[in-house]
């Protein structure tokens, strides 16, 4: 999930994928804007199969939030 | 639809159900897989049936508040309000419920229309707003009123009659004060602003509304055109799904705001790039095909920006406009797009001059004044009735160009104003803060702090930044998200002040990042 998501990340914002880790803020280290965040959410959506609720996905901040989050709508 | 026989929001949606009739005005998602149409016709039924149900409350005069994202249930509540000569105030379903409460306190609501997913809310909203007597889901809802058996079981009103200088909205728009002010806007003021420009769409066209319906330049420019022009509006359900909609819905406008256009075209160019084919071929693949042109507006769209959707075959029209002016004080049509780097050309009914180098505006668009607000509305609205808009800027040959602002207002890239005041005064009872200054870094709201040198001195370093971290996180959870602190500074060293101890908007040193 975690390299996945990383690979998405990278069509969106300018990061290197191996300076991303778990604890990389969306936002503040990763230079997302609002639209973008929910954006990469629904290609997510998209790509994974899940439906995203979208009063919680506001509460992701970082990349380990999404990943532990994705896992849980997996199941 | 032929103007002079508009004169209100009662008109337009008459004259829309009497000329487009069963076309669908409305479209959007219902169960997985289904789309739910709602006719011209049928909509004005509907809205009439709300209005007869208002009517029947007994209320001599009635202020209704609607929050939630767009749906038919919420124009139709909005409609079923104004047709009927009543006030709507349509609020930004992100705010904290303290901020909600005093919104619905200070515009004297007593009819609450509400979303739903508000429901946690409403508890709080029912001890502290004490003159709202009905509150009305606007989704099937167990306890309580719902819009479904509103609709059900009125029949459609006979319309009162309802003149263009009556009331119809309170829109609240952050002011450079802090306190958000409530702009009054007439049927007048929103149906000469329906009809500022010509020939900007038709019968054929199917926009998809992105943009959050209690702004009023989203309300005005597709929910109100649509009905003069005929267009079908798509209802994109979530921010996540903007993607997902253009492919579902395929529509030929869309109404964007800067920071969306920047996201797509980053998507565009992903897709080009992991397909192998040209930018112009993955657009039509985003856009669903049969695209002509996007609206942009609520904050500035780049000269490079437009240049970059034109080389892939799509024009981007810029316009200027603020919630005071209904919204539009300037446009641009889909074959004349300006890369001069002008916000568009001046519409019709509109004159534009410039004091001091402001941008000041006389229309029929321009609202009443703030609600209950005198002093701002005085120095908004000079005594001759020119909006004094706050923007720095010049006119050259009929278009408009923005250099700047006049007020401490941002405008973020998402078309939100954040009022430096209105965040700075968050952190009035915060001891360790002794200064803030709130401002945007490269388009990120941005919290300026010099500590408390007393406090400060009690504390390590790595104390003191994790502190204030928490201080900003505390209060990012009363701020929508769009208005949150994203980037801390923090200053060793006491900002400049004015002589009358103010610190200076324009430091010329920063503190470090933290």
């Amino acid at each position: 999930m975690f390299e996945q998501l990383k690979e998405l990340i990278t069509n969106y914002v300018e990061a290197d994928p191996d300076s991303i880790t778990m604890d990389s803020r969306f936002i503040e280290d990763l230079s997302f804007n609002s639209y973008d965040f929910m954006s990469l959410l629904g290609e997510l959506e998209d790509t994974l199969g899940v439906q995203m609720d979208e009063q919680e996905v506001v509460k992701l901040s970082t990349v380990g939030d999404a990943v532990k989050y994705l896992e849980s709508i997996k199941k | 639809m032929d103007r002079s026989n508009v004169k209100t929001l009662q008109d337009l949606v008459r004259l829309a159900a009497e000329e487009y009739g069963d076309k669908a005005y409305l479209k959007e998602k219902g169960a997985p897989g289904e789309i739910i149409e709602t006719s011209f016709k049928t909509f004005f039924e509907n809205a009439k049936r709300v209005t007869a149900f208002l009517a029947s409350l007994g209320e001599e005069k009635i202020h209704a508040a609607v929050i939630g994202t767009t749906s038919s249930a919420y124009l139709t509540a909005y409609f079923g309000t104004v047709l009927g000569g009543n006030v709507t105030v349509p609020l930004d379903a992100q705010l904290a419920c303290d901020d909600i409460c005093d919104l619905l306190e200070r515009a004297d609501v007593n009819v609450f229309f509400y979303d739903s997913r508000y429901l946690p809310m409403l508890p709080q909203i029912k001890s502290v707003c004490t003159k709202i007597k009905h509150y009305i889901s606007l989704q099937q809802t167990d306890e309580g009123q719902c819009l479904s058996a509103v609709l059900s079981s009125n029949e459609p009103a006979n319309l009162p009659e309802v003149s263009a200088d009556m009331l119809a909205s309170i829109v609240y728009t952050s002011g450079t004060t802090g306190k958000a002010k409530g702009v009054m806007l007439t049927h007048g003021n929103f149906i000469d602003n329906t009809f500022c420009a010509d020939n900007e769409s038709s019968p054929e066209d199917t926009l998809l509304t992105v943009l959050p319906v209690h702004h009023v330049y989203c309300f005005a420019c597709d929910i109100l055109l649509s009905l003069r022009y005929g267009a079908t509006v798509c209802v994109n359900d979530s921010m996540m799904r903007i993607a997902q909609n253009l492919k579902l819905f395929s529509p030929t406008i869309i109404l964007l705001v800067p920071m969306i256009a920047e996201t797509i075209y980053k998507q565009i160019s992903a897709v080009s790039k992991a397909k192998g084919i040209p930018p112009a071929a993955a657009a039509k693949a985003i856009f669903g095909g049969r695209l002509k042109g996007i609206y942009s507006g609520g904050a500035y769209l780049s000269p490079e920006l437009i240049h970059a959707y034109l080389d892939i075959g799509i024009p981007i029209a810029q316009g200027y406009g603020m919630t005071e002016c209904s919204p539009r004080i300037s446009t641009a049509s889909l074959d004349d797009i300006s890369d001069k780097g002008d916000v568009g050309r001046i519409v019709n009914g509109c004159t534009v001059k410039i004091v001091d180098g402001e941008i000041r505006v006389k229309s029929p668009s321009v609202m009443q004044g703030y609600y209950h607000n005198p002093e701002a509305t005085a120095e908004a609205l000079t005594e001759d009735g020119w909006l004094c808009t706050g923007d720095l800027g010049y006119v050259e040959d009929n278009r408009i160009f923005i250099t700047g602002r006049k007020k401490n207002l941002i405008i973020l890239s998402n078309g939100e104003n954040v009022s430096p005041e209105e965040l700075e005064n968050r952190f009035a009872s915060v001891s360790l803060a002794a200064d803030v200054l709130v401002y945007a870094e490269e388009a990120v709201i941005t919290a300026e702090i010099y500590p408390d040198p007393d406090e400060a001195a009690a504390l390590s370093k790595e104390e003191l930044i994790s502190r204030i971290k928490e201080i900003i996180d505390k209060i990012n959870l009363t701020l929508p998200s769009a208005k949150a602190i994203r980037r801390i500074r923090l200053r060793e060293k006491e900002f400049d002040k004015t002589t009358s101890k103010k610190i200076k908007r324009n430091q010329t040193e920063h503190g470090e990042l933290i």
